[in-house]
């Protein structure tokens, strides 16, 4: 009797569907890299890219897109996974839907973590010397930052349980974060503060291929440490105290999470400044598209959605055809708000879950 | 839904008397630390709880009700004292063999959107699947036979979100009953249900400890509800535990120092309470059967103490519907029609006597 029952439940729900939105989406992630690396500031006809990957000569054509668009694509798309999957965990590990790297502090952490090793350590050092501190002293400073931050609202999220008192609380640490920081580029010299505002601006092209080379290597570690947590973030779900009776450690799972949240946040933020909403918005869109709680799901499909989502903002950033490129920050935000805002304004009854 | 009698059934009387040990509390310490400050809730506990019982945990608020549940589902540290599950002590288990052997349900709203009902009891599995969650087909025959003994079958694939209190109840239950525990500890977990529910929900409790070998230890504030389907009671005051079966307790008196007797009183006859009103007089009742019962209560809760002998007031109940309550006194005798007119009436006289 219940394996019949059990066949009627599955059947037609879960498995079939799953795979084919996971088909489309994935389908929709490698259209949109390719136009991605098709479209941008300088107009290059399709039959020119073609017969530059053909022949293989070695022109301006194919400088552009090896030595510029594909790095930015390859950056834009590690940039969208790593957001909305850290988003992702930081919703179910604080149980509350408008958590997220950017809104919860994680950004200005890794920002700070930042400024210390361009401003504060290597003062008096040359500037020469700076560029020797290494992507990967930028890198771990930022993971710092971020961990910090992460532990900071863990332990406020834990006494304020108000999902809205939390997330004031993230914007009060966010801003006293950039006063630190302002204050500390106030008594920094000229050529520190230059480094430093480059370093803020922030965009997916700047990076060097060692740089990326860092970005793709520490947003792989993050992913696996997310695919490591997989059952503890769908034990989460049911609340701290009901998942230890389950049989969660809730410790170790709360390391893992906040060791993983941190290794993606803190990266994309070391290395192309703080982007808003992605992490936030993506995985409500992953949850609207896969209507389930199920992390197996939710990890690939934020995974994918980030991507897409990312690579898009990428694409309406460089407005193809123009010379001019507005700053990615402002696209992702005008894409992530409206996310925010009908989360925010859903019925009252579901306000507080997620 | 019924359960045939199998062949174990047959054995039940013999294994009634060497009933195995699930549960011993041996000078239990319950409370808190902070810091350097230790605050012991209660003396040092002991007790214990055989498989197949169902207990009811009873005391005032704060009392430590919870504590106590929360001590032996292994989340809250005890102060002192041993908690022996299953012949070992709870700290000498690692967390997910505890939860093995212990399920556990608060009164927490489980609040998950796009959660499904079996999504939720498959969670239950978390102690014996792989790091990745996945149900084999042992797991889910389990699942499913939890829904099945839930009696939820038919929400299977509802959001959670969208169940009533009732419902989310026996969810809760169905994720316990795959986690394959057997001893099952709730805390009120009739506290936010209708009447129906809340007797479905005892009916199925009983069940679960009749037919499926579950021990099961709830708290309630409801007391005549544990006093009616407990085995035993665990009763909480500040001296202390006391165990016994319900009728055991009743006898010695021990619900009588539950309250503050000035103002709640316990009726040892029928196992209910009565404010305590302050009392007016005595009030001769006559009459029969259920109509009688009734105006005696309406009358005690106007105040009147009913009397064993004709007393300077008396009413006599109709003994056949649709006739009139009698009242008498010596200067009126009146009719009633309806046991509300009837107490007006006395209250406006305001009898003293």
């Amino acid at each position: 009797m219940p394996g019949t029952k059990q066949q009627s439940y599955n059947q037609g729900t879960p498995g079939r569907r799953f795979s084919l939105i996971f088909a489309g989406l994935l389908f929709i992630l490698i259209v949109s890299f390719i136009l991605d690396i098709f479209l941008g500031s300088v107009n290059i006809k399709i039959s020119e890219i073609i017969n530059t990957l053909l022949s293989g000569a070695d022109g301006v054509t194919r400088q552009i897109l090896f030595q510029f668009r594909l790095p930015k694509a390859i950056t834009a798309l590690m940039v969208g996974i790593a957001l909305s999957t850290s988003g992702l965990q930081m919703q179910t590990l604080f149980r509350n839907p408008m958590a997220g790297p950017y809104v919860l502090g994680l950004s200005s952490g890794a920002s700070l973590g930042v400024a210390f090793v361009i401003m504060g350590f290597s003062s008096n050092l040359s500037p020469d010397a700076i560029k020797g501190i290494g992507n990967w002293a930028i890198a771990v400073s930022s993971w710092i930052g971020a961990g910090l931050v992460m532990l900071l609202i863990m332990i406020i999220s834990s006494k304020v349980k108000n999902i809205m008192t939390v997330l004031i609380l993230g914007i009060m640490l966010s801003s006293g974060i950039s006063a630190i920081v302002s204050i500390m580029q106030y008594f920094s010299n000229e050529t520190m503060l230059k480094t430093y505002i480059v370093w803020t601006m922030g965009s997916l092209g700047n990076l060097t291929s060692s740089q990326l080379n860092v970005l793709v290597m520490s947003v792989m570690a993050g992913i696996f440490l997310c695919f490591l947590s997989v059952k503890m973030l769908n034990a989460l779900i049911i609340g701290d105290e009901y998942s230890r009776s389950i049989g969660l450690n809730i410790r170790l799972s709360r390391i893992i999470i906040i060791s993983g949240t941190s290794l993606l946040a803190g990266t994309v933020t070391a290395f192309c400044g703080p982007i808003g909403f992605i992490g936030v918005a993506v995985p409500h869109l992953a949850r609207m598209i896969f209507k389930t709680s199920d992390h197996k799901i939710l990890i690939p499909a934020s995974i994918l959605t980030g991507g897409i989502v990312m690579l898009i903002s990428d694409i309406i950033s460089q407005m193809p055809g123009s010379d001019n490129v507005l700053p990615v920050n402002s696209v992702t935000s005008l894409i992530g708000i409206p996310v925010v805002i009908w989360v925010l304004l859903r019925d009252q009854k579901r306000r507080d879950i997620f | 839904m019924g359960f045939a009698p199998g062949p174990e059934t047959k054995g039940y009387l013999l294994m009634q008397s060497k009933r195995k040990e699930i549960l011993s509390l041996i000078n239990l310490e319950l409370g808190f630390t902070s810091g350097k400050f230790r605050n012991r809730l209660l003396p040092p506990l002991n007790s214990c709880a055989n498989e197949c019982e169902l207990i009811a945990v009873i005391g005032r608020n704060g009392i430590g009700k919870s504590t106590l549940l929360r001590t032996i589902a292994g989340l809250h540290r005890m102060l002192g004292g041993e908690t022996i599950v299953e012949n070992r002590n709870i700290i000498e288990y690692s967390r997910i063999q505890l939860s093995a052997k212990v399920g556990y349900i608060s009164t927490e709203v489980v609040k998950a959107s796009n959660m499904r009902v079996y999504d939720l009891v498959a969670l239950g599995r978390f102690p014996y699947t792989n790091w990745l969650g996945i149900t084999d087909n042992t797991d889910d025959e389990k699942i499913m036979d939890a829904i099945d003994k839930a009696g939820i079958t038919g929400l299977i694939g509802r959001p959670i979100s969208e169940l009533s209190d009732g419902e989310r109840q026996r969810a809760m239950i169905a994720m316990v009953l795959a986690q394959d525990t057997l001893l099952m500890v709730m805390d009120e977990p009739t506290a936010f249900l209708d009447i129906s529910s809340k007797f479905e929900l005892m009916h199925l409790l009983h069940e679960l400890t009749r037919n499926r070998n579950k021990t099961i230890i709830f708290s309630t504030h409801d007391l005549g509800t544990a006093v009616r389907e407990a085995d035993k009671i665990w009763l909480l005051t500040d001296n202390g535990l006391r165990e016994g079966a319900p009728e055991d307790l009743m006898i010695d008196g021990a619900f009588n120092n539950l309250f503050d007797e000035s103002k709640v009183r316990f009726n040892a006859h029928d196992g209910t309470f009565y404010v305590n009103n302050e009392e007016k007089g005595q009030i001769y009742v006559t009459g029969k059967g259920e109509i009688r019962f009734w105006t005696e209560k309406a009358l005690i809760r106007a105040g009147y103490k009913i009397s064993g002998s004709q007393s300077e007031i008396s009413v006599e109940a109709p003994s056949e519907p649709n006739n009139p309550w009698k009242c008498t006194t010596e200067e009126f005798s009146v009719e009633f029609n309806t046991i509300y007119e009837m107490i007006n009436w006395i209250r406006d006289k305001n009898f003293t006597f």
